[in-house]
């Protein structure tokens, strides 16, 4: 039975010319899983968010076509009734929060509130949805003062409270660490065995393939196709649209090995049996990682550092640490010390004692402006920096700041912009770009100042393969020119690909050390720090 | 005209309203924290007006400072409430004329945004503190004019005017900037006379 | 409750009570003295205030809010007491300065009557929860809408002084002064300001949306976890204001008569 239906639906935003939904018709059964995949702008949350009526109640903007949802046509059943049948999960966990209960108990009832229910009934189904999503235990603390997996389940048990029969889930897991992202995916799990109608935006499409019964791919506001993961991924240049198949898609394709119905596999559990099938002896081959000559002395170096917010609670005790020439991943959960050990490096917090030197100088004595030359730091949040009208005039800001010639500013933020793959939008204003542009608009910003180092604070959030391909591209052109780049990470597919070095952290020590080979073959630190290692190791250990 | 006060009171209206409380709340934070002379306490109340309209302006100023007064216990601030509520309106509504549409025109807007201050202030200032401020400089000058035998109205005047007004000014002239580059994606969810269209 | 807020709950009394029974207190504390016209209305108001605040456990939490207003206090006196228009009876001098007992008397008056307003509200303020008093008021009629401006304010708040220091941090980072000359401040304040007002416009989209998909807005009646306890000293303790409140009034006509 056909739980959504769509026919010819378009869709423009208000204000602009380009169709951001162009003639899409599907059918989806109660009770599949379904992914929507596809580069970033390229309208898969705006079908989503086309099923339960945001687009175009909440937007307005020129709709055409039908959606019916459970019976009823979604562009003119109010928003407010649509959320019985539909549940939406987004990006940001924090922007989900209603931003008006003070505990996790008062916020999942939130919803049930405005529905009117009774309130012995609301107490049951409060107490029901948040022992389902092990959150039973938070019920009385702040919903804002929790991690991002704890707010984001916070934020599913709020929908799910709602009894909807279709769930939305866009991006849920982009924004959280890999223990935060785990506890999202184990509700999925859930979800799936108790029969919702389930609809997925995700850019990790190993998960993707795991779950779905079908995909919808999507391009440029049209559907390109819509069908089971393995023949969606089977698909011939896929990259061309900017998705990466799964790893076990490509490692299969580069080996010719098929199911039986013609396709790849795209899983690990289907890619092993075919490996077994076909008699071979297949191995993936290590990447060979060249040691560079690095540069005889450190960049940084970190003597017996000790910090702590307040007195009570030390995140560093007796911490050392060599930073040489090498790209540099900093990997592990949140609240393990990563952010916070960054910080001290660019003297934004000073350490309570030990010493930092960066190079021959004592940063602890420098003021963060008098680095801004030398260390150049990208903060998670682009939109926690941008101010100007243009492009290119945010980028040239911290160049200018920092002394260069009007001139020398342009040129370095033209080819930072150009690395970032921006060029031809420097005379945009910021905020009409969307948030993964913004973000390279911020990495462009420090770029271009031409700083000895370059930290980069969870810089693949919210990329898409091809932006994820051009922060790496830009990772390696800056080592080659010799500075050094340091990055927290929860991406360990990206982690693996693109860095000399890896840091694993925990409990603000450091469990790990090495180059990205060495550091995802030690399983016990693996554990330690609670981290999954990349799919490719993974494939390559249970080849043997 | 009627339209000029034309409001609707959808969720992302609604959820307007805190966030510029909020804005007016760090503005003021950060002239303090770059010790700069002015309040820069009505950014939000002004924007609340310009992109919700005149109705919504009066909400965001009147709660502003109800909900200082009635937390912090600050009943100084409470009373201001008439003054702020008479911010957003004024402004909203010259927003809503066309009066933020350029540079020179937000001019007029902000002395307009400043004038409301200061009518609505003078009144309560007399009423409440004998005419003062509780701004050095103003009560300077209201020393000054009551020293020379000045009316208490006419000097609580010309102290409110020349603390209010250029604050207000600068105020609305950091909000005809600030929304000048916010992206139209953002500011159409506020458009009142928004329709769907159809496409088919 | 956020850091924002004055509010901590004590456990006392005065924490149990209902918010309108605060709130009506108040209201009496401020007319009585007003309507009633006598000056030594207004400190046995004051003293009714402190009273209260000591059986509420908040006394010593008060003094910072009364701390404050005394500059505005001793500003009203120096002006009010040298040049106050009706001036006549000089009641003394220092250097050159001469104070007049007509503008003390007033000056007296508004200070007494800053003072009583003040810690009136702080009876208030320290004692009660700002979300009960939401409810309690979306419970009465006020729209939901409403209620949900004033909680989200104290929830919001809190996380944009957060931003505002992540914001300072990444403008510093690209080379921004905060200190120095004044015209170095004034050109940072820009880059502070544009970010913060720019995010929570952005963030206020997603939270619009996740109102929506969450029923807000729609037209039924909405429901309440909890009833609140009644208080059986509400009703007594309402009554009573009231009855003051009135029996002020009468006497001041009465005594006009």
């Amino acid at each position: 039975m056909p739980v959504i239906e769509i026919e010819h639906l378009k869709y423009k935003y208000p204000n602009t010319k380009r169709l951001a939904l162009d003639d899409i018709s599907l059918t989806i059964e109660k009770g599949e899983f379904i992914g929507i995949v596809g580069r970033n702008g390229a309208g898969k949350s705006t079908l989503s968010q086309a099923m339960i009526g945001l687009v175009p109640q909440f937007y307005k903007g020129a709709y055409g076509g039908k959606v019916i949802v459970d019976g009823v046509l979604a562009d003119t059943c109010p928003v407010e009734e649509m959320c019985e049948k539909v549940g939406l999960i987004f990006q940001n966990p924090f922007n989900q929060l209603s931003g008006a209960t003070e505990t996790v108990y008062g916020e999942v009832a939130f919803g049930l509130q405005n529905l009117g229910i009774p309130a012995d009934e609301m107490h049951k189904r409060v107490e029901k949805v948040l022992k389902q999503l092990d959150i039973w235990q938070y019920k009385d603390r702040n919903p804002f003062n929790l991690s991002g997996g704890q707010m984001q389940r916070v934020a599913i048990a709020s929908v799910l409270v709602m009894q909807p029969g279709i769930i939305i889930l866009d991006e849920p897991t982009s924004q959280l660490d890999p223990e935060g992202t785990e506890e999202v995916f184990r509700v999925v799990d859930q979800l799936t065995e108790a029969g919702f109608t389930i609809i997925m935006i995700e850019q990790k499409l190993e998960k993707i393939a795991k779950y779905c019964d079908r995909i919808i791919l999507m391009n440029d506001g049209k559907m390109v196709d819509f069908d089971t993961p393995e023949k969606i991924f089977s698909m011939d240049d896929l990259t061309g649209i900017g998705v990466e198949p799964p790893v076990y898609t490509t490692f299969c394709r580069e080996h010719d090995l098929k199911r039986q119905d013609g396709t790849y596999p795209v899983n690990l559990e289907d890619t092993l049996s075919i490996v077994r099938n076909s008699g071979k002896k297949i191995l993936l081959e290590e990447k060979k990682t060249e040691i560079r000559k690095v540069a005889p002395q450190d960049v940084f170096r970190v003597e017996d550092l000790e910090f702590s917010y307040n007195h009570d609670v030390h995140i560093f005790e007796k911490l050392n640490l060599f930073l040489d020439g090498r790209s540099t991943a900093i990997i592990g959960q949140n609240g393990a010390g990563k952010t916070t050990l960054v910080r001290l490096l660019k003297g934004l917090l000073k350490p309570q004692s030990g010493r930092i030197w960066f190079g021959e100088d004592d940063i602890s004595g420098k003021t963060v402006a008098m680095l801004a030359d030398k260390v150049g730091y990208v903060f998670q949040n682009p939109d926690d920096q941008i101010f100007k009208y243009k492009v290119i005039d945010e980028v040239m800001y911290g160049p200018l700041n920092i002394g260069m010639s009007e001139k020398e500013a342009r040129d370095r933020s033209m080819k930072a912009l150009e690395l970032m793959g921006l060029k031809g939008k420097e005379q945009m204003n910021p905020y009409d770009l969307e948030l993964n542009e913004r973000k390279m608009t911020a990495i462009a910003s420090v770029v271009a100042m031409d700083t000895d180092v370059l930290i980069l604070d969870e810089p693949t959030i919210a990329q898409d393969y091809p932006g994820r391909e051009l922060i790496g591209g830009m990772i390696r052109e800056l080592s080659s020119e010799g500075k050094l780049v340091i990055a927290i990470l929860h991406d360990m597919d990206f982690v693996e690909k693109h860095f000399e070095r890896v840091i694993v952290m925990a409990h603000g020590k450091i469990l790990a050390d090495s180059t990205a080979l060495q550091v995802f073959a030690q399983d016990d630190v693996l554990r330690e720090a609670r981290l999954q290692k990349p799919y490719i190791t993974e494939l390559r250990q249970c080849l043997g | 005209m009627l339209n000029v006060f034309k409001t609707k009171l959808s969720a992302a209206t609604i959820v307007l309203i805190p966030a510029c409380i909020g804005i007016n709340y760090l503005g003021k934070l950060i002239a303090s924290v770059l010790k700069l002379p002015l309040w820069l306490d009505s950014i939000g109340t002004c924007i609340g007006g310009c992109l919700g309209g005149p109705i919504i302006g009066a909400i965001c100023g009147a709660l502003n400072n109800l909900i200082y007064g009635l937390t912090t216990g600050d009943n100084i601030t409470l009373i201001y409430a008439l003054t702020s509520l008479g911010i957003g309106l004024v402004v909203g509504i010259l927003a809503r004329l066309g009066f933020m549409e350029t540079f020179p025109k937000s001019l007029i807007c902000a002395v307009g945004g400043g004038l409301a201050a200061v009518v609505i202030s003078t009144p309560l200032n007399i009423l409440f503190w004998g005419g003062t401020t509780g701004n050095v400089w103003g009560d300077a000058l209201f020393t000054l004019t009551q020293a020379q035998g000045m009316s208490v109205a006419f000097g609580s005047f010309l102290d409110e005017l020349v603390v209010d007004v250029p604050d207000k000014l600068l105020t609305v002239v950091i909000v005809y900037l600030l929304l000048k580059g916010a992206p139209q994606k953002l500011t159409s969810l506020y458009d009142v006379n928004a329709e769907v269209e159809r496409l088919d | 409750m956020s850091d924002f807020s004055l509010y901590v709950n004590k456990g006392t009394w005065l924490n149990k009570m209902h918010p309108y029974t605060k709130l009506l207190y108040i209201l009496a504390a401020i007319c009585i003295p007003v309507i009633g016209g006598k000056l030594w209305l207004f400190p046995v108001m004051i003293l009714c205030s402190i009273c209260l605040l000591a059986c509420g456990r908040t006394l010593r939490r008060a003094l910072p809010l009364v701390a404050f207003s005394f500059t505005l206090i001793i500003v009203i006196f120096l002006i009010q007491g040298l040049f106050n228009h009706a001036n006549e009876t000089i009641l003394f001098s220092i250097g050159i300065l001469t104070f007049y007992k007509e503008g003390l008397l007033y000056a007296t008056r508004i200070g007494l009557n800053i003072l009583n307003m003040l810690l009136s509200f702080a009876v208030f303020v320290l004692t009660t929860s700002p979300m009960e008093l939401v409810d309690e008021l979306e419970k009465s009629g006020f729209s939901p809408k409403f209620g949900y401006i004033i909680n989200s304010v104290f929830q919001i708040i809190p996380q944009m002084m957060k931003s505002k220091d992540t914001i300072m941090d990444a403008q510093r980072s690209r080379g921004m002064e905060t200190e120095g000359k004044l015209w170095v401040r004034v050109k940072a304040l820009f880059p502070m300001i544009s970010p913060v007002v720019m995010s929570s416009l952005v963030n206020t989209r997603e939270r619009a949306i996740a109102l929506e998909v969450r029923g807000f807005g729609r037209k039924n009646k909405k429901t309440f976890l909890y009833e609140r306890p009644k208080h059986k000293g509400d009703r007594a303790i309402g009554v009573f204001l009231v009855l003051m409140i009135i029996a002020v009034t009468v006497w001041r006509i009465v005594s006009c008569l």
